[in-house]
């Protein structure tokens, strides 16, 4: 998933960049709340963590400018007071879910999670499609109970497409799943990974999920639970 | 009987001596200036009219004293009076005009036809002085106005005698009556308009005082943050001392706040850097120890800063008693909630009172609140219940889940205060310290005990005042 970091203390921003990273997410990580504008305009973002003291604009008006631009990406703040005055403002400014500072990972990761299967109307941490059974938690896939071996960029996508079941999927959203804001891309490599993914369903329990959008992008045509 | 006559004497004393009114006092005194300065003024008035009376009656016998010595002649010097005098009251045999005459001597030599049946004992002493005026009384003690003139006709010293007219005191007597009814009328009436002016003056006045007493209710009720100009001058440097003070304290809590708010980041997210160092160390087999060493002081510490930096902020104002709706920061307060553990689909239910207004500050409550509320969300299978009652003059305020409740011999240590700050479960302590704190500040109570829904109810006693 495409995560959005907003904190302007360096350190904390990089632990958080490297801890989602590990786990599997891409991760765009700002220092204020101009630059979460300008990426959270340019790139399709799941998630995003915010810092409510971020010098300059506020978290607060942060959220609130994100949500009034059409943004409906679940939000996390990160509260330093931890008080319910800030607590009550960010939600009621368009925030899901906090997490007063210092924090264990494991604790943010969790609640994150809780996010993402919250937005993608999956509450389960797992998502089924026939046979094929995705772990949210361990990122890990199955087709009747064996493991099915995807590499990590072939699980993000198949994770997107299952989330994103029965809609058509552009190729630059697959793009941004894969690589953050200043990375150097290549247009060809979403349609090598999906061929790579359709290979290895079809060997494993003889399943076509995957139909290609002429012109617009991907399917996932299995319904989802 | 006794102790409620007791009460009674003591709530008069308590009445007379500290709390009472300024508008009584006031009343009360006027009142009373009124009243002793009409006791003056009724001796005055009196004495004012009843000599005035007196002089009309003294000169109306004069007149009639003067018509009986025109009409006296000396003939062969003996005094003769004719038959029919022309002032004819003195010729009716019931009139009250009465006529007489004595010569030097103090003999009656005459007398009036009106005067015929009266016995009176008056003996002229012939003085040479020209006129008296005094009372008298007849036998039957009917009390007259006499007026007595000393004249020589003729000018003979043998022919001096006394003209005396009379009349009886009665009229007077119910004339003056009269008078002092219609004065007492008067008085009391003027005393009691004048009171009522008193009154709706003061009331009028004091209007301005009510105005300030129901903007600083504005003020605590948060509907205002300051009084307003609009106070007669005598009052605006009261009220304009009082809303520096407002502002300054404002300004001082606003920045106090701001300034804890600025501490808490500038020392938790370090803290969280630490905790994600710490968090990589652990990962590493070798440095697993002290790294889990470190990170349990990074908990203790920045538990620490976050109750003390929470229990700096939460002190009670001086200076107003706030007052805070309760359903309308609840509400808020729930849709957080609802917002976070929106997968649990708590029901909540309220059984508040149409405004009820809890008397604290919005921040504190909001802390109080929030901390009781997210145990209960967190703890619930899927239903809360907030109530709030009066209860002889206290606030009641109940916050109950339908979880799995707590032990009895759990519960005193749970109220504790700080009882886990230290504990086994990080994390959990601080909100009940907190709301201990909060409420030891308010001097409020918080009891823990099994709610009818089947999880915990958390108790909080007010004082209302």
């Amino acid at each position: 998933m495409k995560v959005l970091v907003v904190e302007d203390e360096a350190l904390l921003r990089h632990h958080l960049q490297t801890r989602l990273g590990e786990s599997g997410h891409i991760v765009d990580a700002v220092p204020n709340a101009e630059e979460a504008l300008y990426q959270t305009h340019e790139f399709n973002h799941d998630l995003a963590v915010i810092d409510l003291g971020l010098p300059g604009i506020s978290g607060l008006d942060l959220i609130r400018q994100l949500r009034s631009h059409g943004k409906t990406f679940p939000i996390l703040i990160l509260t330093a007071r931890g008080n319910w005055q800030d607590k009550v403002e960010g939600l009621a400014a368009g925030a899901d879910d906090y997490v007063v500072k210092p924090f264990q990972f494991e604790e943010l990761e969790a609640r994150l999670n809780a996010l993402l299967r919250r937005s993608s109307g999956f509450t389960q941490a797992t998502i089924e499609a026939g046979p094929l059974l995705l772990d949210l938690n361990r990122k890990q896939a199955t087709t009747n109970g064996e493991p099915l071996a995807l590499t990590a960029y072939e699980y993000r996508i198949l994770e997107y497409l299952m989330r994103h079941q029965q809609q058509v999927v552009a190729k630059d959203r697959l793009m941004e799943q894969l690589y953050s804001g200043d990375e150097e891309r290549d247009p060809n490599v979403i349609e090598v990974l999906v061929g790579r993914l359709r290979r290895k369903l079809e060997a494993q329990c003889a399943m076509k999920p995957i139909e290609t959008v002429r012109g617009l992008g991907y399917l996932f045509t299995e319904r989802c639970r | 009987m006794s102790r409620r006559w007791r009460r009674l004497q003591a709530r008069v004393r308590h009445q007379l001596t500290g709390a009472m009114s300024l508008r009584l006092r006031l009343m009360l005194g006027a009142a009373s200036l009124a009243v002793l300065f009409m006791l003056a003024l009724l001796p005055a008035l009196q004495g004012a009219f009843s000599l005035s009376f007196e002089k009309v009656i003294e000169q109306r016998l004069a007149a009639d004293a003067s018509t009986l010595i025109s009409a006296a002649q000396i003939e062969d010097g003996q005094l003769q009076m004719p038959e029919r005098l022309p002032d004819e009251e003195f010729d009716l045999p019931d009139a009250q005009l009465l006529g007489f005459i004595y010569d030097r001597r103090g003999e009656l030599v005459w007398h009036s036809r009106s005067a015929a049946d009266e016995r009176i004992d008056y003996r002229p002493r012939y003085e040479g002085r020209t006129s008296e005026f005094l009372r008298t009384r007849d036998a039957a003690g009917v009390e007259y106005f006499v007026y007595d003139v000393e004249l020589q006709l003729a000018g003979s010293r043998a022919n001096a005698f006394s003209f005396v007219t009379m009349q009886p005191t009665s009229e007077y007597l119910s004339l003056f009556g009269e008078f002092r009814r219609q004065l007492y009328v008067w008085l009391g009436s003027g005393l009691l308009v004048l009171l009522v002016l008193l009154w709706l003056g003061l009331t009028w006045g004091f209007r301005t005082l009510k105005r300030v007493s129901a903007e600083l209710d504005q003020v605590e009720a948060g509907q205002r943050d300051r009084l307003s100009d609009d106070h007669p001058h005598e009052l605006l440097r009261l009220t304009r001392s009082l809303n520096r003070l407002l502002d300054s304290e404002r300004r001082q809590r606003e920045q106090y706040r701001n300034s804890l708010g600025d501490l808490a980041h500038s020392l938790k997210t370090p803290l969280s850097v630490l905790q994600g160092v710490g968090e990589t160390l652990a990962a590493q087999a070798r440095s697993r120890e002290q790294a889990q060493v470190m990170q349990a002081q990074i908990e203790r510490m920045s538990q620490q800063i976050g109750y003390q930096l929470q229990r700096a902020s939460l002190g009670k104002s001086g200076l107003v008693r706030h007052r805070v709706q309760l359903r309308p920061l609840l509400s808020s307060l729930c849709s957080t909630l609802d917002k976070v553990y929106r997968d649990k689909h708590v029901e909540v239910e309220m059984q508040l009172p149409e405004h009820c207004l809890v008397p604290m500050e919005q921040g504190a409550l909001m802390e109080l609140l929030g901390n009781l509320l997210e145990n209960a969300y967190r703890l619930c299978l899927g239903q809360i219940r907030i109530s709030a009652r009066n209860s002889e003059g206290d606030l009641l305020l109940g916050i109950e889940d339908d979880g799995p409740g707590v032990p009895v011999d759990q519960r005193a240590r749970i109220i504790r205060r700080g009882e886990r700050l230290d504990g086994q479960h990080p994390g959990q302590g601080i909100g009940l310290a907190v709301v201990k704190d909060i409420l030891d500040s308010y001097g409020g109570e918080l009891s823990l005990g099994e709610s009818a829904l089947g999880g915990a109810i958390f108790q909080i006693r007010l004082r209302a005042d």
